[in-house]
């Protein structure tokens, strides 16, 4: 499994490099990074019985339908029932979103007061969804949210999709002065794949200056503090939110055409510092 | 071939090597160079490519399609396809539809899908659009159904179900489309081509509409595999249903010695008592839905018909000619269910009704005259054990004046997986007043428990015995009231206060029966019979005593007229009769009976008669 990943990288790249072109934007040698070394501080290898919840010292939950579709419209109901999140025995958590007639029920977990980090390499392995109006996410907010709101609380969008695009990912800073339809924002295409038939990594590198955004280690978009419009917000500890919403403004509604239930697959989160 | 494999191997080293290699493999099996086809993805973009030809289906409009320079997509190319498709009732055809197949097939396994730009003059949903139309064989064909078009240009995917089977492919593209609402209009194809694009995720393949299927059956029959279909989640996230041919399928049985399955998909059932279950694959990939055969082992035929031709309209049997047949299965919305999966064994037809609830055989065109047939018969196989007693109910319908006739017969649980000969009288069809304009046999689960049942040999017959009983009323009387004395009758008022059965010490049993709605005396075992008037009559102005009389199985019968003393005089009366008979009996005949003061009447004789309409009459 492992061998054939590694190959699948490679062809990645390849992919990547042809993207690279489409979106037209960086020089050859952007992807000479500087060398790194991380720590691993938090993981999530989502080990466990079919069945179970995902671990209770890890992840909380954020249940219901929130305040206006969470802010966005949103049609789903989240819930913290195994239908809707559980682990499936081979390592993985699956985040289900399911149609009950006209009605929706996901999850949405995070590691809000458990685990919240500034700085440092986020990242998860992950299969999405896929159709018209669903709307996986991997992304984080700021630990400071209950105090100051958002968007002064800075969200950093390590990958959204929107599932009538199955090709596509986006990656995206939301601060204030540029949050809600006018964030800083990137997307990244597969030419001749999509992000819901195989694995594909996600992550962000953050650092004082810059944040680094990646698909399967290929780096697609770089923020630096100057690029905001806005004041920069992310000198704070970040909590993680993985959640497949149904709806909302920037997905657009489910059709009838849309299949469910639609599952998002992941294999691992992981976060690391700076052992430089 | 040696430069294409070049340029494969720059393009894709990992790969290219895995493909050397299997090809190295292989080599040793096949020392002729395989014969390899052109790749070509391209079938319409700037007119024709090269080797295409065109074909319109037979029946449609030959001219529907044509070249048209002015209207194409995105102004990318000088041409598109046009398609006329002609209003309902156009004279050069009924549709637009044909086929776009090459001299030379064409290696397709390296896409996977085929694609092209359409808009049309109206919204509308093309019936038809795919490929794999050869003109022959059309071994992989593969369609869409009802594309929805609007008036602007949107590209259209046909993902390829199992690209790997078309390495010789001569039909690239084909479409049917009638009127809309009865009207036609125009639409247009444009950049039609093969694609291998990728972004064609999560396939799906279906048997039986990927339904579950079990049934019941025997050594001979066979047994198609339908509902085939494959579904792929598009580049947009929704999915899209391919209708495909059986050829993509790889079909098994789980059990051969039970029932075997080509590759055309046809399952043919080879032995008995066991089970096999029918399963496919596409590609490695398992289809939704499987057939399981519950064999019984060798068929067991219904009993032969024996009856004489002659006296037999057959509606189902093969050892009649049947009548024509509206038919077999009127899949009456919206509350039926019953499905019909008829089968032949050994040259014998057998209706199979599957998912019963109830179902009507219609025979209207024309109606069936069946006044002279006496029965119905229908020999029901229930294939699956009963649970408990079941009430099998069977409707005969007249689109005249008969109305519907309802029979039940209760068929015990042991009388499952057996024929069940039914021999039903017309009589016995409650409700059934004539039978003249026959029209429709229903049959109908009324126990709720019956999940499906064969049925052979439904046909109707005379059992060339005299009925026991009048079939039809006794003639309605013409003569007008004001010249009559009734004594017993409904056309008219009868003598109030008659006795119809006095104590005599007869053994008769006198009872009044309805027949087609008529009240009619019926006089069982006679021996002697009278009738004891509610009022002494004078009758000399009368000229007739008139009787209906029927009896099928009397060798004599006498009536009498009689007058205080008592005076008495027979009159002789013509028994067997062929249906009714009816007789006026001149009053002189009586003599020396006092017809001014007539006070009963008396029946003698044996047998069983029907009696009506007796009055005196001038």
């Amino acid at each position: 499994m492992n061998a054939t990943y590694k190959m699948a990288q490679i062809h990645m790249l390849a992919i990547s490099m042809l993207a690279l072109t489409f979106f037209g934007c960086a020089p050859d040698d952007f992807q000479k990074l500087d060398e790194r070394k991380w720590q691993l501080t938090w993981s999530d290898d989502f080990n466990g019985n079919a069945g179970q919840l995902p671990d209770a010292a890890k992840w909380t939950y954020d249940i219901g339908t929130g305040q206006g579709g969470w802010g966005n419209q949103e049609l789903q109901s989240y819930t913290d029932s195994p239908d809707n999140v559980s682990l499936d025995g081979q390592g993985n958590l699956i985040i289900t979103a399911r149609r009950n007639g006209n009605s929706f029920t996901s999850a949405r977990i995070n590691t809000k007061g458990l685990f919240t980090q500034q700085y440092g390499r986020f990242e998860a392995r992950l299969k999405t969804p896929y159709g018209p109006g669903i709307w996986p996410a991997f992304w984080m907010l700021g630990a400071n949210i209950e105090t100051v709101n958002w968007p002064q609380c800075g969200e950093i969008d390590i990958m959204e999709l929107r599932g009538q695009e199955p090709y596509i990912i986006h990656g995206t800073l939301h601060g204030p002065g540029y949050s809600g339809g006018n964030p800083i924002t990137k997307g990244f295409a597969l030419t001749d794949a999509r992000f819901d038939t195989e694995f594909h990594l996600f992550a962000v590198e953050w650092s004082k200056d810059k944040i680094d955004f990646f698909v399967d280690d290929f780096l697609y978009q770089r923020i630096e503090r100057g690029d905001a419009p806005g004041e920069w917000v992310y000198d704070q500890p970040f909590f993680m939110i993985l959640n497949v919403a149904v709806g909302g403004n920037y997905v657009g509604f489910p059709t009838d055409g849309t299949p469910f239930p639609q599952k998002m697959t992941i294999d691992y989160v992981r976060v690391y510092e700076s052992a430089n | 071939m040696k430069k294409y494999n070049f340029t494969f191997l720059i393009k894709s080293l990992p790969f290219g090597m895995l493909f050397l290699f299997l090809a190295a493999c292989q080599r040793d099996n096949e020392d002729l160079s395989p014969v390899t086809f052109p790749t070509n993805p391209e079938v319409f973009i700037e007119g024709f490519s090269p080797g295409l030809n065109y074909a319109a289906f037979g029946g449609s409009v030959p001219t529907a399609f044509d070249v048209d320079t002015e209207v194409t997509y995105n102004n990318t190319s000088q041409t598109s396809m046009r398609f006329e498709v002609p209003d309902a009732g156009d004279p050069r055809g009924a549709y637009a539809g044909g086929s776009y197949f090459t001299d030379v097939p064409r290696d397709l396994s390296g896409y996977d899908a085929l694609t092209f730009w359409a808009k049309a003059s109206q919204p509308a949903n093309i019936d038809v659009v795919g490929f794999g139309n050869d003109l022959g064989a059309s071994k992989y064909l593969a369609t869409i159904s009802g594309l929805p078009v609007t008036t602007n240009w949107q590209k259209f995917i046909i993902p390829i179900p199992d690209p790997s089977k078309l390495t010789a492919e001569r039909g690239m593209f084909l479409y049917s489309e009638g009127p809309e609402n009865g009207r036609g209009y125009t639409f247009w194809i444009d950049e039609l081509k093969f694609e291998k694009l990728g972004t064609i995720a999560h396939p799906e393949f279906a048997i039986l509409n990927g339904e579950e299927q079990t049934e019941t059956s025997f050594v001979g029959v066979t047994k198609n595999i339908g509902g085939l279909s494959s579904t792929y989640n598009l580049p947009s996230g929704i999915n899209q249903t391919v209708n495909i041919a059986p050829a993509y399928f790889e079909f098994a049985s789980s059990n051969p010695s039970i029932a075997t399955v080509n590759e055309s998909g046809v399952v043919t059932v080879a032995g008995g008592p066991g089970s096999a279950e029918i399963t496919a694959t596409v590609g490695g990939v398992t289809a939704k839905g499987a057939l399981t055969l519950l064999s019984v082992g060798d068929f067991q035929s219904a009993p032969v018909p024996s009856r004489d031709a002659a006296n037999v309209i057959s509606i189902f049997s093969d050892a009649y000619a049947n009548v024509p047949v509206n038919y077999y299965n009127g899949y009456w919305a919206p509350f039926q269910t019953t499905q019909s999966a008829d089968f032949t064994v050994g040259g014998d037809d057998i209706l199979h009704y599957t998912n019963f609830n109830f179902v009507g055989i219609e025979f209207s065109s024309p109606v069936i005259n069946a006044s002279s047939m006496t029965h119905l018969h229908v020999d029901i196989y229930i294939p699956n054990a009963l649970p408990a007693t079941a009430q099998f109910k069977i409707e005969v319908v007249d689109f005249g004046t008969g109305g519907t006739g309802a029979f039940t017969r209760a068929i015990p649980a042991a009388q499952s997986q057996q024929w069940i000969s039914l021999d039903i009288p017309f009589t016995n069809f409650a409700g059934l007043s004539n039978r003249s304009n026959l029209a429709q046999i229903i049959f109908v689960d009324d126990s709720n428990n019956i999940s499906s049942f064969f049925a052979d040999n439904v046909y109707l017959y005379n059992n060339g015995t005299p009925p026991a009983a009048p079939t039809t009323a006794a003639p309605t009387p013409t003569h007008p009231a004001g010249g009559v004395i009734a004594v017993f009758s409904e056309a008219y008022s009868t003598i109030a206060g008659t006795d119809l059965n006095p104590n005599w010490g007869q053994a008769t049993v006198v009872t009044q029966t309805p027949i087609q709605g008529n009240n009619t005396l019926k006089y069982a075992g006679l021996n002697y019979q009278g009738i004891q008037l509610g009022s002494p009559q004078n009758v000399s102005a009368m000229n007739f005593l008139h009787l209906d009389f029927w009896t099928a199985n009397s060798t004599s019968l006498k009536v009498y007229i009689i007058s205080p003393g008592p005076v008495e005089t027979p009159f002789t009366l013509t028994v067997p009769t062929a249906g009714w008979s009816s007789i006026d009996i001149p009053l002189s005949a009586f003599a020396p009976v006092n017809l001014s003061d007539v006070i009963q009447l008396k029946f003698d004789g044996n047998g069983d008669i029907f009696l009506d309409n007796i009055y005196f009459r001038n």
